[in-house]
């Protein structure tokens, strides 16, 4: 049997005492696009920031074209023809879309820049994502003006314009639009037929399908299986990938009669004139494309954003948060859609993020903390949500993405909201976290809690909600319930293809 | 902050020697034990170049002396931690303002003690609120507005003595820093644990401290759990002028005059020891245990400094040396933050 493409063998990588990965092979051919799948922790990231040198592996080998490669960073890995696009940006804020582009390769001439030859490099690749970008060609902007989505396509723009011979695309596309993502597929099967190995890591199934030739499967740090895309039904793909459970599958909903939340005329910076009800026990969704104002409209809700206009009532008396701290005095909760930078203090101890929303509650006199007490709450809250933790004094760093998200959520219990604000609690985390955070958020609905999420993922939106809202630039354009709520439908509304206004 | 990269759970099902190695290891990077090792080291070294450092009477005037700096460090450890660049360059200025105030009313009685305690620590409030203001509300770099502030305060100072401070601490001041109390120890440094017990409680054990610890952690998620971010700074910041207030009256009771640039000497060091002792720049990260041995390992390398004598005697040389040590300090932890980031 000849030699594979990329081989990598017996990798393994300890951080601390947590264990990423323990021995994984791994193999890939050349000119095909490969998944590499499996729950958060599983490794997957862990093996591909390997495999571009970010990480530095305890023990394994990696080979490219049968050579060994022991890369001593990003740098070695470049020049081996290894180009990665992650989900976190690392695009300069201040520089122009081609500077960006050629950062690091800058092409020079007697020693100086060479622009001309940069915009050559760079420009046909703009000009190729010209769709991604709403059909203009964004050399000369700065990446400053440009939205999430569009930073993410000149993220990989970045990678391509280093003529990669392996490209890692890790969650890439997680904020792209359905425009955009299918732009990167078209080039993807470029690539591919050029004889360029892709790699793909997404939570997304549906792209799997769409795009990708052969996946391995990741769980516990080793490989468990690879496998052709093609030859496997759906179920059985995600079967593999959390080992026993399903997905979330649908639930009978818990709405009652009482109209819990309701929001008149609502307008703030991103939002114009939002008008719904949400009932007790209700699960409503916020679908739509991304960044229609979902996020903006729970922030503006819970008082993280100034509300212009509009009323807004729990439970029949009106409530105007000017601040967080306001609302959740109202009883609302709120899931930021970043956990990282807005849902946790990363350093801290899982136990005090756990504690802040409801501390004052416990506090003697609002002000003295019992350990017990604290420590108590925290390990009610974490075993509600099934949370996997080693002490509850390790830094919530330490967790893997779905307990972090976990904590996010299970902080809010103990000052028991009447109203939850979700916004996309499941991005990038695996199907299992994601299965029992939704089984979390159903409990949370039949206890009487009026849920309010929203979501990049339609199919989510679909099995969890008993209604969704969607929406287009800043409005609620549609109100898709009952046999109507479909991925089809959402897919529809959304684009507005039959966008039917609904006021309330 | 060793924590932050080592997680601890996962180790417990390691073996008997594996495990003890783990433990120095980890011991090895707490900057609380080393700081605390790094004092101790010195102090032998300095008791064998003069035996009299190892006396008793020597040892508790180093924790006195220690004493001062560590209670203007309080607040800088509050605003530290409080993060947001946080850093409080007015604490001498603070604490000779307080001094100053205190010594006039004063005057060499205890007449009006309580009252000019009051005054001296509602001057030393107010510097602190208009240090919050600034940073808060018209968002100057703390650096900066704290390091304005010294030249407001000193500006302030000369108009109110006319150049000339006037007046001498209360007797009652001057025994309760000097004067033997209980058991031999002087008064300044019961009081010194006192506040020390109670700082630690407050970082650890109230709604406050948790609040500050995720302020300085990451301000967003503690805006979007319901804190006040602003809030908790500024009462940082106050409480950082109100301890340095409080550090400026100890030294009127040690001092018993006071002169015009009293606690100058404390500024850089309250930010050395509180660095020092495991209180990240970065914010969110340490504690006041660790700025109480900060404190001490400071005074104990100027006091040896003091002792050597170096290039002859006089105060020059070891003034240029204690600095060039605390910018090294300074330095190397800063450049320790970046790395984390």
């Amino acid at each position: 049997m000849p030699t594979p493409y990329l081989q990598m063998t017996g990798v393994r990588k300890r951080y601390g005492g947590v264990t990423a990965l323990a021995g994984a092979d791994f193999a890939a051919e050349a000119g095909t696009v490969h998944a590499v799948l499996g729950p958060n922790g599983s490794g997957k990231s862990t093996l591909l920031k390997v495999l571009t040198g970010v990480v530095e592996p305890d023990a394994g080998e990696v080979r490219l074209e049968g050579r060994p490669l022991r890369p001593r960073g990003p740098r070695d890995t470049l020049e081996a023809g290894i180009s990665a696009v992650y989900q976190e940006l690392s695009l300069v804020e201040d520089f122009t879309v081609v500077d960006n582009l050629v950062l690091g390769v800058e092409p020079r001439r007697w020693g100086l820049r060479d622009r001309a030859q940069a915009r050559r490099i760079a420009l046909p690749w703009l000009e190729r994502f010209a769709d991604a970008f709403g059909g203009r060609v964004p050399a000369d902007e700065r990446v400053l003006g440009l939205d999430p989505g569009e930073r993410q396509v000149v993220e990989i723009c970045k990678a391509l314009v280093r003529d990669p011979r392996v490209l890692v695309l890790d969650e890439a596309t997680a904020s792209l639009r359905r425009r955009q993502v299918e732009v990167l597929f078209d080039v993807v099967e470029e690539l591919r037929e050029a004889g360029v190995l892709v790699l793909f890591i997404t939570h997304r199934l549906a792209e799997i399908r769409a795009v990708c030739d052969r996946a391995t499967i990741m769980r516990g740090g080793t490989d468990v299986t690879t496998v052709t895309v093609g030859e496997l039904p759906e179920q059985e793909l995600v079967e593999l990938m959390v080992g026993e459970m399903a997905a979330v599958g649908a639930a009978p909903s818990t709405a009652r009669e009482q109209v819990r939340l309701e929001v008149r005329d609502l307008s703030g910076p991103r939002v114009r004139e939002a008008s719904f009800q949400v009932r007790a026990g209700e699960i409503v969704g916020v679908g739509g494309l991304q960044g229609q104002g979902q996020g903006s409209l729970l922030a503006t809700l819970f008082g993280a954003e100034r509300r212009h206009s509009g009323t807004v009532l729990v439970d029949g008396r009106e409530v105007r948060p000017r601040s967080p701290k306001q609302a959740v005095r109202s009883g609302l909760a709120y899931v930021p859609g970043n956990r990282g930078t807005q849902g946790l203090a990363l350093g801290r101890p899982i136990l005090e993020n756990m504690a802040l929303p409801s501390l004052a509650r416990r506090a003697l006199l609002g002000v003295g903390l019992s350990r017990r007490r604290e420590v108590e709450a925290a390990r009610s809250a974490a075993g509600r949500m099934a949370t996997k933790y080693g002490s509850l004094d390790d830094p919530v760093a330490t967790l893997s993405g779905g307990n972090q998200q976990k904590v996010v959520v299970g902080k809010w219990f103990a000052t028991e909201p009447r109203v939850v604000l979700m916004d996309d609690p499941a991005k990038g985390i695996d199907v299992r976290a994601k299965a029992e955070l939704f089984g979390v958020v159903r409990d949370l609905a039949a206890s009487g809690v009026a849920v309010l999420v929203s979501s990049s993922d339609d199919r989510e939106l679909v099995e969890v909600c008993d209604r969704v809202l969607v929406m287009f630039e800043g409005r609620v354009v549609d109100d898709v319930h009952g046999e109507r709520l479909t991925e089809e439908t959402l897919v529809a509304a959304a684009m507005r293809v039959t966008g039917t206004e609904v006021g309330s | 902050m060793s924590t932050v990269e080592r997680p601890r759970a996962a180790e417990q099902g390691d073996n008997a020697p594996g495990r003890a190695t783990g433990v120095l290891r980890r011991l090895a990077r707490d900057p609380i034990v080393v700081s605390g090792v790094a004092a101790l080291v010195l102090w032998g070294v300095a008791a064998l170049v003069s035996p009299a450092f190892a006396s008793w009477s020597q040892i508790v005037t180093l924790l006195v002396l220690a004493s001062f700096l560590g209670v203007i460090a309080i607040g800088q450890t509050l605003v530290v931690i409080a993060g947001g660049e946080g850093i409080d360059l007015s604490v001498g200025a603070t604490a000779t303002l307080a001094a100053i105030v205190a010594s006039r009313h004063m005057d060499g009685s205890n007449e009006g003690f309580v009252g000019a305690v009051a005054l001296a620590l509602g001057a030393a409030a107010v510097v602190g609120a208009l240090n919050a203001t600034g940073i808060l509300v018209f968002r100057v770099p703390p650096l900066v507005m704290t390091l304005g502030m010294i030249s407001v305060v000193y500006g302030f100072i000369r108009l109110y003595t006319g150049g000339r401070p006037a007046g001498s601490a209360a007797p009652a001041l001057r025994s309760l820093v000097g004067g033997d109390t209980v058991a031999g120890i002087p008064g300044v440094l019961w009081l010194w644990l006192g506040l020390s017990v109670l700082v630690i409680w407050l970082l650890r054990r109230t709604s406050y401290g948790w609040r500050l610890y995720a302020v300085g952690g990451n301000p967003t998620t503690a805006y979007l759990s319901g804190v006040n971010p602003r809030l908790v700074k500024a009462s940082a910041y106050v409480l950082s002028s109100l301890f340095a207030g409080v550090g400026g009256l100890l030294l009127l009771g040690y001092t018993q005059t006071v002169f015009l640039r009293l606690a100058d000497p404390y500024m850089l060091p309250s930010v050395a020891a509180t660095v020092v002792g495991g209180t990240a720049l970065i914010g969110g990260i340490g504690g006041y245990l660790g700025t109480i041995i900060g404190a001490i390992l400071l005074t104990v390398l100027d006091s040896f400094l003091r002792v050597l004598q170096v290039g002859g005697g006089g105060d020059a040389p070891r003034q240029i040396i204690y600095g060039l040590v605390l910018l090294v300090v300074l330095s190397a932890y800063g450049r320790q933050k970046r790395l984390r980031q």
